[in-house]
């Protein structure tokens, strides 16, 4: 085998290897009622642009489409680190952790047509939270704590196609596995010791399928629109072999516009309605809009983020807004890239404020 | 500079977790939550049935000696075992000389358990007829009205060096609290026959101002009597040598006579435990499926009713054991040797018929939950059985409202896989 297989046989094995449960993308108290957060598909590049760029980038798994311009293979991987606060009530919390929210790998299989997959965050399912009460036991109240937990996500496993038709039209298609799993806990601890603690686990399988396309059109050179759609079934949840829950999951509409004045700058800005109240949340639309500045190895990105959560307590969805700035750092002729930014976020709902700083990490591969 | 970037970009991302935040229900709290339950099993108790007989006096542990008037009169007895008609009386050629008599013998004894309040705790020596077995009874030996000697170990150990003048000793281990009478006896008292080869049977009784009971060791628990004879043995001929010989005893038991007329030692339907011979009491659990099956237990008490107090003195309160069986065979269940299938509780006299007694058997519980093929059956018993007259005896499951139950904490379980 030549170099180049070997190395695109190597990452598609790590790629493929990692643990769907550590795919999550960003923790957040917002993912303690309901099915949980939304991932983000998208690879450094796009992602410290806003997502803005998502659709057009071959790295990310938005939009399918995009796949028709990754002329040789690669395979990236995200890696990201949250510090949040929540502030809720008058009080605050400082909470952190580390996710590898999505992992790709994409190469041309003749001149026009290019297939590609990996792993991206579908859900993310991870928290845990402590309360303190008490309970009439024997004639007198006994304090106790209760720890409920969950670690885990439901993952997107992507298979997709995409192939240039003309100069000017390209389309792409995917199907989409919805796995995963979370370990569950319910613990209690009671300060009077005379009464033993319990801990119960169990692990809780997720499974579910999905479709998507999308088209890209380049009304002249300097523009292209993006615009995709995605169906997903349902999700299945299980508990041993018994299915303890059944949820239908959202349809998403997406368009997106890309300028490209220059060589060195892009523009970028997208659209995206998601139907989560088919789900039992609030229908959702976000939007973003970035930009990529500087050509060769290490452009220089930003952008501004904005949208509504599904899933939050009274009748109004949760909000969020973002702001995003990235670098790149090209290697060995471009044949490895690393990209890295700073993500600041802030949800408000339901009298919960959480705002967090992600660090993000990406590295690309093009042997 | 480059490298100080990179060392701050590696802390920044290094991988970390702390995702535990305090809850603020209802809103971002989980929909499911833990669900405790605190209930009185009453009717768990299904099937219950006392046996008597599990270790009888001359397999005890140890000898029980009380006189406590109108309760109870016992006395320990013992034959010790024999030294031969001759000693060695030249080391160096293992020449031996024929035992001609006597001078003296001493008898120690050791008291595992005593009432400290007892005053003038006062041990009377009587001689037996060797022919004392387990067969033998508290009216099978007599009036026993001509004792020995009479040695008061108070008066004794409050002595300086413990020692009297007639060189009898006691002394009390500071660990244990054992307490070690040795007293003296002369030629008269215990005369060496050579036809028995020294073998001597001794009965004790125990006196004291109030409170008059003990426990002596018996050479079941290792602490039995010892006698050591100083004795006259003929030197080839020439004159007698004093030389000593020690030994243990054969047998031990002790005797006693019921003395309180609320004493029945017959099984009726109450649940006995203790007394002697020993009685058990076994009991039959049917616990509902749901709390075998699919809860976690946090705490268990098997809640018993006295249907008839123990008697004794304080000293003579007693552990009593839940103790788990191997297998559901009647009297004949045998005990499990898993630790966590034992639970205790002390049971003190005093208690009034009517009082709860409570043994939290938690460990249990949770190990039938773990072993669901393991009988979920218990065994009332005193530990260590055997060393205490005291019996108690409980409601049985037949007394409806004061039958055996059990009281329960417990969470249900947990509503997991719901969104």
């Amino acid at each position: 085998m030549t170099r180049p297989v070997v190395a695109a046989v190597l990452a598609a094995v790590l790629l493929t290897a990692a643990p769907p449960d550590r795919l999550t993308a960003q923790d957040s108290q917002f993912s303690v009622r309901g099915l949980g957060v939304p991932g983000r598909w998208e690879s450094v590049r796009a992602r410290t642009a806003a997502g803005a760029f998502g659709p057009f980038d071959p790295r990310s798994s938005v939009a399918d489409v995009s796949l028709a311009d990754a002329l040789q293979l690669t395979a990236t991987a995200v890696e990201a680190t949250t510090y949040r606060r929540a502030e809720i009530g008058g009080t605050q919390d400082d909470l952190r952790s580390s996710r590898f929210p999505f992992m790709g790998l994409a190469g041309p299989v003749t001149r026009r047509v290019v297939v590609g997959g990996g792993f991206a965050t579908y859900l993310d399912r991870t928290y845990s939270i402590v309360t303190r009460d008490s309970q009439m036991l024997r004639g007198a109240y006994a304090s106790y704590t209760d720890r409920i937990g969950n670690d885990g996500a439901v993952a997107d496993l992507r298979f997709a196609a995409a192939a240039r038709l003309a100069s000017w039209i390209a389309i792409g298609a995917g199907a989409h596995i919805l796995s995963g799993s979370s370990r569950q806990t319910a613990q209690r601890v009671y300060d009077d010791t005379t009464f033993l603690g319990t801990t119960q686990t169990a692990v809780v399988r997720y499974d579910g399928f999905g479709i998507s396309g999308s088209v890209a059109l380049d009304p002249v050179r300097s523009v292209r629109i993006v615009g995709y759609a995605r169906s997903d079934n349902r999700l299945r949840t299980r508990l041993g072999d018994a299915e303890t829950d059944r949820t239908d999951l959202p349809t998403t509409l997406g368009a997106a516009l890309r300028w490209s004045p220059s060589p060195s700058a892009r523009v970028a800005g997208t659209a995206v309605w998601r139907s989560w109240s088919d789900a039992g949340g609030f229908n959702t639309t976000s939007w973003s809009a970035g930009a990529e500045v500087g050509a060769g190895p290490t452009p220089l990105r930003f952008g501004v983020r904005g949208g509504q959560l599904p899933f939050g307590p009274g009748t109004a969805a949760p909000t969020e807004l973002g702001v995003t700035l990235g670098a790149g750092k090209g290697f060995s002729g471009n044949r490895a890239l690393v990209d890295f930014g700073l993500e600041r976020l802030v949800r408000k709902g339901g009298g919960l404020t959480e705002t967090a700083w992600t660090v993000l990490v990406g590295l690309t591969i093009r042997p | 500079m480059k490298r100080v970037a990179l060392a701050a970009l590696a802390a920044v991302t290094a991988c970390t977790e702390d995702v535990t935040a305090p809850g603020h229900c209802p809103d971002f709290c989980p929909s499911g939550s833990i669900s405790g339950v605190d209930t009185v099993l009453q009717t768990v108790v299904q099937r219950d049935s006392a046996f008597r007989g599990f270790v009888r006096p001359h397999e005890a542990n140890t000898l029980l000696a009380a006189t406590l008037p109108g309760v109870i009169d016992s006395r320990a007895i013992f034959r010790t075992l024999p030294i031969g008609d001759s000693l060695v009386v030249e080391s160096s050629t293992g020449a031996m000389g024929a035992i001609v008599g006597v001078d003296s013998l001493k008898l120690a004894l050791t008291i595992t358990r005593r009432d400290t309040s007892a005053h003038n705790l006062t041990l009377v020596y009587y001689r037996l007829p060797l022919g004392i077995d387990s067969t033998t009874t508290f009216g099978g030996l007599g009036s026993w009205t001509d004792s020995l000697r009479s040695l008061n170990a108070d008066s004794v150990y409050a002595l300086a060096g413990h020692v009297d003048a007639l060189r009898d000793s006691v002394f009390v281990d500071s660990t244990t609290h054992q307490m070690t009478v040795i007293a003296k006896l002369d030629s008269a008292m215990a005369p060496f026959v050579p036809a028995d080869s020294g073998q001597v049977a001794f009965g004790v009784r125990v006196m004291a101002d109030s409170r008059a009971s003990i426990a002596l060791g018996s050479v079941e628990s290792g602490l039995g009597p010892r006698i050591t004879w100083f004795a006259k043995v003929d030197s080839l001929g020439k004159a007698t040598v004093p030389r000593s010989a020690s030994t243990g005893d054969r047998f031990d038991s002790f005797v006693f006579d019921l003395l309180s007329p609320s004493v029945d030692t017959t099984l009726d339907s109450t649940l006995a435990v203790g007394g002697m011979p020993v009685a058990r009491s076994i009991m039959r659990f049917a616990l509902p499926r749901a709390i075998r099956d699919s809860v976690q237990i946090s705490r268990a008490t098997l809640i018993l009713v006295t249907a008839r107090p123990p008697e004794g003195v304080p000293a003579d309160s007693f552990t009593l054991a839940a103790h788990g069986v191997v297998a559901d065979f009647g009297a004949k269940s045998p005990l499990s040797a898993d630790v966590s299938r034992v639970a205790t509780t002390r049971v003190h006299i005093g208690v009034a018929r009517g009082d709860t007694v409570r043994i939290e058997m938690t460990d249990i519980l949770r190990s039938w939950q773990i072993d669901t093929l393991a009988p979920t059956a218990l065994a009332l018993r005193q530990l260590p059985e055997g060393s205490e007259f005291p019996e108690i005896r409980f409601e049985p499951s037949t007394n409806t409202g004061l039958g055996p139950a059990l009281h329960v904490t417990y969470v249900r379980r947990f509503p997991f896989g719901k969104p």
